[in-house]
């Protein structure tokens, strides 16, 4: 009864959190433009939260530069469970034009900590990214916190 | 008592760690670490044709990134000694000027944020979106566009967008007075931001302060008065206030929006027809050009070798408005809830402040400096 009770929460409230991991800031122009009176990411109950140890879901931009590949790793482990990975923009899954001789990037981000969903686009439009968030967002986070479940009743 | 903010923190956008040194709650000395968004492009550039790297210049900056690739194109076209067509120059002025007011909105409304004024903060990307439009109809894309090309731009505009572009214009400018007046003359909002973060013009010449941060401390200097387009067709005048405050820098970023709206419409009315864009041969030789960027002065030193970039150096607006914030306006804030709008008024953009990472092999370390 009270687990239903919380994944309907779940599916209804969802804090994110904008982790820039080294980007050229593009994607998170279009992350605050989410927010404008337009698009408005709150109608659909999602907030920003900029803050990991509140947060349910990452977002995540930007190739993984030297200074953040122990930094994302502490970061994720701060963020409580049931926790979702979205990596936005072509950095996180590629590094994008900077995954070349000479740059000091080391994409994908699935290295580091599991990612559970993409989107692509240098940067993507806020509409895509609204959509993304709204597919894969509320599912993932009741099935992740079912699994949970189940592994703590195996215990 | 030594209070770290980030590198991810509710207050900031990018990651950056402020290290403030405080006393009760006054601030006595600030401290910035970079380092967090490097990724080493001056170096990629190396060696390679201007073909692949007017994407990568695009790319260090996402805010700003048009005035970029505008001015990767200059430095190359001015060291063979050329000018492109008169109206390839008019339609960048255009993108130029709808750049700089996004980014304007852009940085205000981060700033409003930082007050935690959510209304202001709502009601100016509300505005932001028509300036976004207005870029995505002539450019094609809304952040990173690829427009602009060695030797002119790539698309062409017609009347049915000058039209658009025009109607966006009056629905910004028609409500653009509404907000200044609610930030300007609102008692709250007014009081924490007038006579905070102070910045007088001697600590903005120490600091090196370029750009509405500068130009609000009384340094009146604009790249765009000596750019060739500016002086021989439009009618500009740098503006500029003497406070040198949070209010003073917010309201010149609002009083340059309708400046920039007002060129618009200058270079809309008289373009010119003709070509857009014409082949430009790369000399061999060295050249620097400075250009206005929304945050101010960027400049291009370039060194090409026949077709190749030999060596590219590129400084950003963001690098000295970050250090004259952390010297000159940060000291003396009376609390941290300021500390973190002052840092917010000087238009702090990351992505742009990274350049120079120095690794020892010897020693197996990694350090990483600003350079100007």
């Amino acid at each position: 009864m009270l687990n239903r009770l919380k994944d309907i929460v779940r599916k209804t409230s969802i804090n994110v959190c904008i982790i820039n991991c080294g980007g050229c800031n593009g994607c998170d122009v279009e992350l605050v433009a989410c927010l404008s009176p337009r698009y408005d990411l709150e109608q659909y109950g999602i907030y920003l939260q900029n803050n990991p140890r509140d947060a349910d879901i990452l977002l995540l931009t930007g190739a993984v530069t030297e200074q953040w590949e122990d930094k994302l790793r502490r970061i994720y482990a701060k963020t409580p469970e049931p926790k979702v990975v979205l990596a936005v923009g072509n950095c996180p899954q590629s590094g994008d034009v900077f995954a070349q001789e000479g740059g000091r990037v080391n994409a994908p981000a699935s290295n580091y900590i599991p990612v559970d969903a993409a989107v692509s686009g240098c940067p993507p439009r806020p509409s895509e990214i609204i959509s993304a968030v709204l597919k894969v967002a509320p599912g993932a986070m009741v099935a992740k916190s079912q699994a949970n479940r189940e592994i703590k009743d195996d215990d | 008592m030594i209070v770290p903010i980030g590198p991810v923190h509710p207050g900031l956008k990018e990651p950056l760690r402020l290290k403030l040194e405080t006393q009760g709650e006054q601030v006595l000395k600030a401290e910035i670490d970079y380092g967090y968004v490097h990724r080493g492009i001056e170096k990629i550039m190396e060696g390679k044709t201007w073909q692949k790297c007017i994407y990568l210049s695009e790319r260090i900056c996402g805010i700003c990134s048009y005035e970029h690739t505008q001015s990767f194109a200059e430095v190359l076209e001015l060291m063979a000694g050329e000018v492109v067509p008169p109206r390839a120059q008019f339609l960048r002025v255009i993108v130029n000027e709808l750049d700089r007011i996004q980014s304007h909105y852009l940085a205000n409304s981060t700033y409003f944020k930082s007050l935690d004024h959510e209304m202001l903060f709502m009601k100016v990307l509300e505005l932001r979106e028509y300036a976004m439009d207005s870029l995505e109809l002539i450019s094609g894309n809304r952040v990173n566009m690829g427009w602009n090309v060695v030797g002119g731009v790539r698309m062409d505009a017609d009347d049915g967008h000058f039209k658009q572009i025009l109607d966006n214009l009056k629905f910004i400018e028609d409500n653009h007075q509404r907000i200044v007046d609610l930030f300007s003359e609102g008692p709250v909002i007014g009081l924490r931001s007038k006579g905070v973060g102070l910045m007088t013009r001697e600590e903005a010449l120490k600091g090196r302060a370029v750009g509405p941060i500068g130009r609000a401390s009384g340094l009146k200097h604009d790249c765009r008065e000596f750019h060739h387009t500016y002086k021989d067709y439009f009618d500009f005048k740098p503006i500029w206030r003497k406070e040198g405050d949070n209010y003073a820098r917010t309201m010149n970023r609002f009083d340059e929006i309708p400046q920039s709206i007002d060129l618009i419409r200058q270079a809309i009315e008289n373009i010119p027809e003709g070509d857009i864009r014409k082949p430009i041969e790369i000399k061999t030789g060295y050249y620097d050009w400075r250009n206005e960027a929304p945050r101010g002065e960027v400049r291009y030193m370039c060194e090409t070798n026949g077709n190749l970039i030999k060596n590219i150096s590129i400084r950003t607006p963001s690098i000295t408005n970050i250090d004259s914030c952390a010297k000159y306006m940060l000291p003396g804030v009376p609390t941290i809830a300021d500390a973190i709008a002052t840092y917010a008024s000087s238009d702090p953009c990351i992505a742009c402040a990274e350049r120079v990472q120095i690794t020892d092999k010897a020693l197996k370390t990694v350090e990483i400096k600003d350079m100007y």
